[in-house]
């Protein structure tokens, strides 16, 4: 059987969530692995969502905001992007694949672009396997 | 090599002269333990209590991790080594203590050791400097000639090892933790009250000492102090079970570095990173 | 029956005592020796001061799990974990940790409070007591001496052993070691001298001297009960405390737990974890109330605890002297010093 990944998808409200909305509303194809949660802004997101979703049994980790100087809140993700910069290479030094974790900036109107991520993403963490090393083994 | 005992003598005439003219109401510095190889950290409150002061090769703590222990606006005055000094930095950039409040006792030293090994604490387990960056009175004479050695330097080898070898190496020392805290506690940028480990709403991780929580709380916590961390290594030498915490804290400080360009605990001005942004960032990082 | 062996065949030993059931020994670490179960007999090293954390986890173990459940729609199914009531083989204790035992039965094996858990694990386990080397230097953080204890107390060991030069020598103590030692055939006959070292290093351990405080336990805790609102006293005494947990956790007589349930997804467990006195929601109420907030509070609850309450209550100090907490503080804090400044006021 193929290997089918979970892959955690947070996006932010006004722009990558709407974007979603509107490649579903296009009518748009992308595999239905990302499972979408909502934040209200990318800077909302502690990283330790990020590895709290790994050991819960997540293969990959999608984030989604607005593009650097768009954001509704003016500046939520360029403190965004510092931060979740520094959880990926955290992440790649605890030895976990960095490619299980993405940031990717998509804006409203962006439902193909939306796609095209999930798209692409998908394909790389089904490449990378399934996600053992967090976790949680019962 | 440091005169150890003319520091102690000036580190106690300055104390005295402080305490003695209410300039500060604490003198933080390094007291006497049950041994000379055990000397404590020492909060010295009147006169009487300076005899009490020492200063030896093994007075290795960080007392920039009891600042945040006094009431806002109390005088301190507080015995710096170099890390200590950028802690001290540190701390005044996050607004938990406010420069006018304290007066810095420089300490410049090269020679401390770990009494637990007898190892020489240098650039491998710290930030390796040895003057202190900021400072009120110094209290002995510069260190200059040193050869300059990265503090990074040890990272080569583990960045070397393979991801999922490095894993291993990770998850064996994570399987190691007991979860006593002594890393957070000792750290003098650990103050959050209460820590995001110790929350049962939202619950984080469990409290048993096994794996998963383990790796929760760490993970998180060189988070937590990614562009913070001042390298200083107390964690590493206040843990019971000898976690080489330091190498994360390390390759963290490293990262930020890099990619923010910017050095923890320099100067009074700076803002840390993860609070921090500039729109000319590049998305480059996120790679 | 005095036995002995070559220290260099400890391993065969080892793997005889594998095969019995589990070996518990001191296993060398990167920071020093801790007790481990052996999987491997080479890798038993008594070459070793004392270990870094106390033998208790044989008995009380750092997690414990219970229960472990599943939450339904409907139904909740609980399943009870069982002990393994294997027999155990603790090898290499200090006198002073297998004193600190039957300190612990007190709260766990006495009359009236039994807990299951520790009192099966105490009868499966057969405790091999080590003598201190009474040729090295005492640690100077070491104050067994003052609770009665010496370096060569075979009481409480079920077999006891002691170095000579290269050889070990075993004595069965108790009916039960006897039984074991004559089943052990790697192990070889005493000669009459080794019998004579043997009883002599006995006498010695009394000689072998760690710091002293030559004071009465009621005396103690009758002046730190006179002391207990004496805040500058305890807030001088604690002014270095990070109140981490370290000095607890390792120490042999610290028994304090928490029992928490950790449900994934409707799966779970519940079990018991160390917890420690010193940190600051060791007391934390439901209501929101905390009767310790401060550190001074905390470190004099820990050593009232130990040489106040406890003798108030059962008798004798929780303590016994191993140096366990002062070493592993990672400011020197030592509570040997504290009880004796205590005296002092």
């Amino acid at each position: 059987m193929d290997f089918e990944p979970k892959i955690l998808g947070i996006a932010c409200n006004w722009c990558t969530y709407t974007g979603a909305d509107l490649a579903g509303t296009t009518r748009l194809q992308y595999p239905q692995n990302v499972r979408v949660v909502r934040v209200m802004c990318s800077s909302r997101i502690n990283p330790s969502f990020i590895f709290r979703a790994l050991q819960l049994g997540a293969d990959g980790v999608l984030v989604g905001g607005c593009h650097p100087g768009d954001c509704h809140y003016n500046t939520g993700n360029l403190y965004a992007r510092r931060r979740l910069a520094t959880t990926k290479k955290i992440l790649e030094f605890a030895g976990i694949e960095p490619g299980r974790f993405r940031v990717e900036w998509i804006s409203a109107s962006e439902g193909n672009r939306f796609a095209e991520v999930v798209e692409e993403f998908t394909t790389q963490v089904k490449n990378l396997g399934p996600q053992t090393k967090l976790k949680i083994q019962e | 090599m440091t005169d150890f005992k003319k520091i102690e003598e000036n580190l106690k005439k300055e104390a005295k002269r402080l305490l003695e003219s209410g300039e500060v109401t604490v003198v933080l510095a390094y007291g006497k333990g049950f041994d000379e190889k055990h000397p404590m950290p020492f909060a010295a409150k009147s006169v009487a209590d300076v005899d009490n002061i020492v200063f030896n090769e093994y007075c290795n703590y960080n007392m920039a991790r009891y600042l945040v222990r006094y009431p806002q606006g109390t005088k301190i005055a507080i015995a710096v080594k170099a890390a200590d000094s950028r802690a001290v930095i540190q701390l005044i950039q996050e607004e938990k203590i406010k420069k006018e409040n304290l007066v810095l006792l420089g300490i410049p030293v090269i020679g401390m050791k770990n009494p637990k090994t007898d190892e020489v604490i240098d650039s491998k387990t710290t930030c390796g400097m040895h003057n202190p960056v900021l400072y009120d009175v110094l209290l002995g004479e510069e260190v200059h000639g040193q050869k300059i050695v990265s503090p990074y330097d040890v990272l080569a080898e583990y960045e070397a090892m393979d991801k999922d070898a490095r894993w291993q190496f990770w998850k064996d020392q994570f399987d190691k933790c007991i979860r006593c805290y002594a890393c957070r506690k000792a750290c003098p940028m650990c103050y959050c009250d209460p820590c995001f480990i110790d929350q049962n709403k939202p619950k984080w991780a469990d409290k048993a000492p096994q794996s998963p929580g383990n790796i929760m709380y760490h993970l998180t916590r060189f988070h937590h102090l990614a562009g913070r961390c001042i390298d200083c290594g107390e964690c590493s030498r206040a843990c019971p079970v000898d976690i080489p915490l330091y190498l994360f804290h390390k390759k963290v400080a490293k990262e930020c570095e890099e990619m923010f360009n910017q050095v923890s605990g320099m100067s009074i001005e700076d803002k840390p990173v993860l609070v921090n942004f500039r729109v000319e960032d590049s998305d480059k990082i996120l790679e | 029956m005095l036995k002995k062996t070559a220290i260099e065949k400890i391993s065969q030993l080892a793997a005889v005592l594998m095969e019995k059931g589990t070996l518990l020994a001191p296993v060398k670490e990167v920071a020093g020796h801790n007790f481990a179960e052996i999987n491997d007999p080479q890798k038993v090293d008594l070459n070793f001061y004392n270990t870094i954390i106390s033998p208790k986890g044989a008995f009380f173990p750092p997690k414990e799990d219970f229960i472990k459940y599943k939450i339904g729609k409907t139904i909740t199914e609980a399943e009870q974990i069982k002990v393994d009531s294997k027999p155990v083989f603790l090898f290499g204790v200090r006198p002073c940790d297998v004193k600190s035992f039957s300190i612990m039965d007190i709260h766990f094996n006495a009359a009236g409070i039994i807990d299951p858990y520790w009192s099966q694990r105490r009868k499966a386990t057969t405790i091999f007591g080590y003598a201190y080397d009474l040729n090295q230097p005492v640690d100077a953080a070491d104050f067994y001496n003052s609770l009665g204890i010496y370096a060569a107390d075979p009481e409480g060991s079920d077999i006891f052993m002691v170095k000579k030069d290269k050889d070990l020598l075993l004595k069965g103590i108790t009916p039960k070691g006897e039984e074991l030692l004559a089943q052990l055939n790697t192990l070889v006959d005493a000669g009459k001298d080794d019998e004579k070292y043997y009883e002599e290093t006995l006498k010695k351990g009394k000689e072998y001297k760690t710091r002293f405080l030559c004071i009465d336990q009621d005396v103690i805790a009758k002046k730190l009960e006179a002391v207990f609102n004496n805040n500058d006293f305890w807030t001088k005494v604690s002014s270095a405390c990070l109140s981490c947990g370290a000095c607890t956790f390792v120490c042999p007589n610290c028994y304090c737990f928490d029992i928490c349930d950790d449900t994934i997804f409707g799966k779970g467990t519940r079990r018991r974890v160390w917890d420690a006195c010193m940190f600051t929601d060791f007391t934390l109420e439901a209501s929101g109330h905390n009767p310790r907030t401060q550190v001074y509070q905390r470190l004099r609850q820990k050593i009232n605890h130990k040489y106040s309450y406890h003798v108030k209550k059962y008798g004798v100090i929780s303590c016994v002297g191993c140096g366990r907490c002062t070493r592993s503080c990672p400011v020197n804090i030592d509570i040997y010093s504290i009880v004796e400044e205590a005296l002092k006021l």
